[in-house]
């Protein structure tokens, strides 16, 4: 059988990544700081769709006037969410992808 | 809607396009890195298609269409969550779980926590939502092949299942890739197409709001209905029913929406006929007559024919709600429960956080080469999705305004295999061989992911790492085809007992169990690092445990008169156990946390495996937790 779950780095090329990779204290401080990073950028885009998402059911309840807007004979409600939230989906995850990888990018840089 | 051939072409043309596919698929595939994870050289673009044909199941194609149609504007939160739950996927999940390079979610659980015991607890999990996720697509199958072909229904089960067992086991994962792939084109073509074209004839978005808003729907042609003895109708208005013969029935005034279990408190609830309630009389219908508003229930069979402009009747599934309030906001759906804004909430949540657990689905993100083609797949996916989803609500709504009879036949599911013979003549014909056709790939592409996820199971998890772990390469091949056989056999034997649960039910099912137990546990596995094993494992066993134990009651509920009884009684206690997953959830999050805090601990080595998770490719370290 095959070893599992190792990490088998190839030689390091710099204390930082050495440090990293050997899960040393000062590794296991970048590790975090990457983590804390990439999980703000996340939980960031999730809160921008999750407001959409929320504000359209307290906004019936609240103010009911936009639900008897048309558009073209069809209720502003039913564009709003039925055709309105895909390009929003794709937005901000194309927003996501690019800022990830960013922080990937800069924390290489930091390491090497 | 009668038997058709042009369907019946659709349908055999796409079953022998997915047989063909599988078969050239199979030369490629020979390692059982190809069967588990395509050898995990997927590019996005193909994987993207994959996962969404994977995704379009029954319940999307059919089901998403028939419950706007029914219940109007609250449905459309089915399908934005069901395509957000990939942003969710995208957000804290695709990219680390790729750089941990397992074979299955059970690898995950097992290497993340250094624990045997905790892969064979995932595993039955896998089992479990897997089987729950393939019984509605073999209902499906049987349906579709019924409808369309008038065969019997379990001819559709017996083809769907020996198509997806050659898929999965000449070809395993590599070759339902390109299954998958070609299905999820057969898809959107077959719902977008005929959408575009009824839209374009039958005047524009606008038809379904503009023709009587504010008012009950009214049947734009003579319609005859064929009802059967229990058969239950609302009746909005009096209206005028010719009746061939004469039919005895039960009459009550009460009016439909408050009579007890005349309408269904939840989507899909199977509806017992309303007991005779408070001034119900007895009624001798013969040739043409005016019944007022309210309720009937057919004594016998009779041929029933409403004329044109008449209300249209509905039947015992669908509450008879005007336009307004169908097309607005706390419709019939949301509105019915009482708590219309509490309701909405639980159910964005418990649908989007749904999908964000399904193994089926997050094998597939193994099979990228890297993290970053793992997150491109997944926002691929959101463009694909939403693409798809912007037009099953077009079928619902136009459904209600073109052919209204589907309410009172209980045959709302079957509205986007029904519009398109509006068209008329060969357009008409050809349009229904194409979404026969979308509605087989719906159901064959889910199932064959799903035998994928099922056979992995069994075959990797169980009899690879558990039972012979020894086992050499080729065996462990071999295994996996003969689990495929077998759980597709299993699969197909118990979607022959579905036949009374509704497709659109069945799925938030395993959606709910999902979200109960590999939610909380990849999410919390992946970015917390104080999670201890005993935490993980007790909140993914009370989790799922709770959730299937909720869904099995309702099951039992639906078969036994004692327990319905019993949950009637108690209607928020009814609520939360055919929807469990606002509870179930946070039991499991509040177990993995809580468990963690008090008895901290966590797993030895667990430094090097958040490396693993979220070192980025780009530094070298490199390794995949099954190296192939």
């Amino acid at each position: 059988m095959r070893p599992e779950g190792h990490l088998t780095p190839p030689p390091p090329t710099s204390s930082g990544l050495r440090e990293f990779s050997e899960q040393t204290e000062v590794g296991g401080i970048f590790l975090q700081a990457l983590m804390r990073r990439q999980l703000r950028l996340s939980l960031g885009v999730a809160a921008v769709f999750f407001a959409f998402l929320a504000a359209q059911p307290l906004l019936s309840t609240v103010w009911k006037p936009w639900t008897r807007w048309d558009l073209a004979g069809v209720p502003v409600t039913w564009v709003v969410l039925g055709v309105l939230s895909y390009p929003l989906l794709v937005w901000l995850g194309r927003h996501y992808v690019r800022r990830a990888e960013e922080v990937d990018e800069e924390f290489t840089d930091l390491l090497r | 809607m009668g038997p058709s051939v042009a369907a019946v072409l659709g349908l055999v043309a796409m079953a022998l396009i997915s047989i063909l596919a599988g078969l050239f698929a199979r030369r490629y595939s020979r390692t059982t890195s190809d069967f588990m994870v395509a050898a995990r050289a997927v590019p996005p673009r193909v994987n993207a298609a994959a996962v969404s044909g994977e995704y379009l199941s029954a319940a999307s194609f059919l089901g998403v269409a028939g419950l706007v149609m029914q219940f109007g504007y609250d449905v459309l939160w089915y399908p934005v969550g069901y395509a957000a739950g990939y942003l969710l996927l995208l957000l804290f999940v695709a990219g680390p779980l790729r750089r941990f390079g397992a074979y299955t979610i059970p690898d995950f659980a097992e290497g993340r926590f250094d624990s045997p015991r905790f892969r064979r607890l995932a595993v039955i999990l896998v089992l479990v939502i897997g089987f729950f996720y393939a019984l509605p697509q073999m209902k499906a199958a049987g349906l579709t092949v019924e409808t369309a072909s008038g065969l019997p229904y379990w001819v559709g089960v017996a083809v769907v299942a020996v198509v997806v067992v050659t898929a999965v086991t000449g070809g395993g994962m590599r070759g339902i890739t390109l299954v998958q792939s070609l299905q999820f084109a057969a898809k959107i073509f077959a719902i977008s197409l005929p959408a575009f074209l009824l839209l374009l004839h039958f005047g524009g978005p606008g038809t379904p709001f503009a023709t009587a808003r504010g008012q009950l729907v009214r049947l734009p042609a003579r319609t005859t209905y064929r009802v059967t003895g229990g058969e239950l109708w609302q009746l909005p208005r009096a209206t005028s029913l010719d009746v061939e013969g004469e039919a005895l029935v039960l009459w009550s005034r009460e009016d439909p929406v408050r009579a007890p279990g005349a309408v269904t408190a939840e989507v899909g609830d199977t509806p017992a006929p309303a007991s005779p309630v408070r001034g119900s009389k007895h009624l001798l219908l013969f040739g043409n007559q005016r019944i007022p508003a309210g309720t009937l229930v057919w004594g016998g069979k009779a041929t029933v024919l409403v004329p044109k402009g008449q209300p249209a009747p509905f039947g015992s599934t669908t509450p008879a709600a005007n336009t307004a309030s169908w097309s607005a906001p706390f419709g019939p759906l949301a509105g019915g429960s009482g708590h219309p804004l509490l309701f909405t909430y639980s159910l964005i949540l418990a649908i989007v956080l749904g999908t964000i657990g399904l193994p089926h689905i997050l094998v597939r993100f193994y099979t990228n080469p890297d993290a970053r083609a793992a997150r491109r797949t997944a926002l691929m996916v959101l463009v694909l999705l939403g693409a798809f989803y912007i037009w099953p609500p077009v079928f619902g709504a136009l459904g209600r305004a073109l052919d209204p009879s589907l309410y009172g036949n209980n045959l709302t599911d079957a509205v986007v295999l029904v519009l398109p013979s509006l068209l008329g003549g060969w357009l008409g014909q050809l349009l229904l061989a194409v979404v026969a056709a979308g509605a087989f790939a719906a159901f064959t592409s889910t199932l064959s992911g799903l035998l994928v996820s099922l056979a992995g199971a069994l075959g990797h998890d169980v009899y690879g790492r558990w039972l012979r772990p020894a086992a050499s390469a080729h065996r462990r091949r071999i295994a996996f085809q003969v689990a495929a056989v077998g759980a597709g056999a299993l699969a197909a034997a118990l979607g022959l007992m579905v036949g009374q649960f509704d497709i659109s039910v069945l799925v938030g099912w395993a959606f709910a169990i999902a979200a109960s137990s590999f939610f909380p546990l990849l999410v919390l596995g992946i970015w917390w690092p104080r999670l201890t094993t005993r935490a993980a494992a007790l909140g993914v066993a009370l989790g799922g445990g709770t959730a299937t134990l909720a869904i099995v009651t309702t099951m039992v509920a639906t078969l036994s008169p004692q327990v319905e009884d019993f949950l009637a009684r108690a209607s928020g206690l009814a609520v939360i156990l055919a929807q469990p997953a606002i509870v179930t959830v946070p039991l499991a999050f509040a177990a993995m946390v809580l468990g963690s805090l008090l008895r901290p601990g966590p797993p030895p080595g667990v430094a090097a495996k958040l490396v693993q998770l979220h070192a980025p490719e780009l530094l070298g370290l490199r390794s995949d937790y099954i190296p192939d």
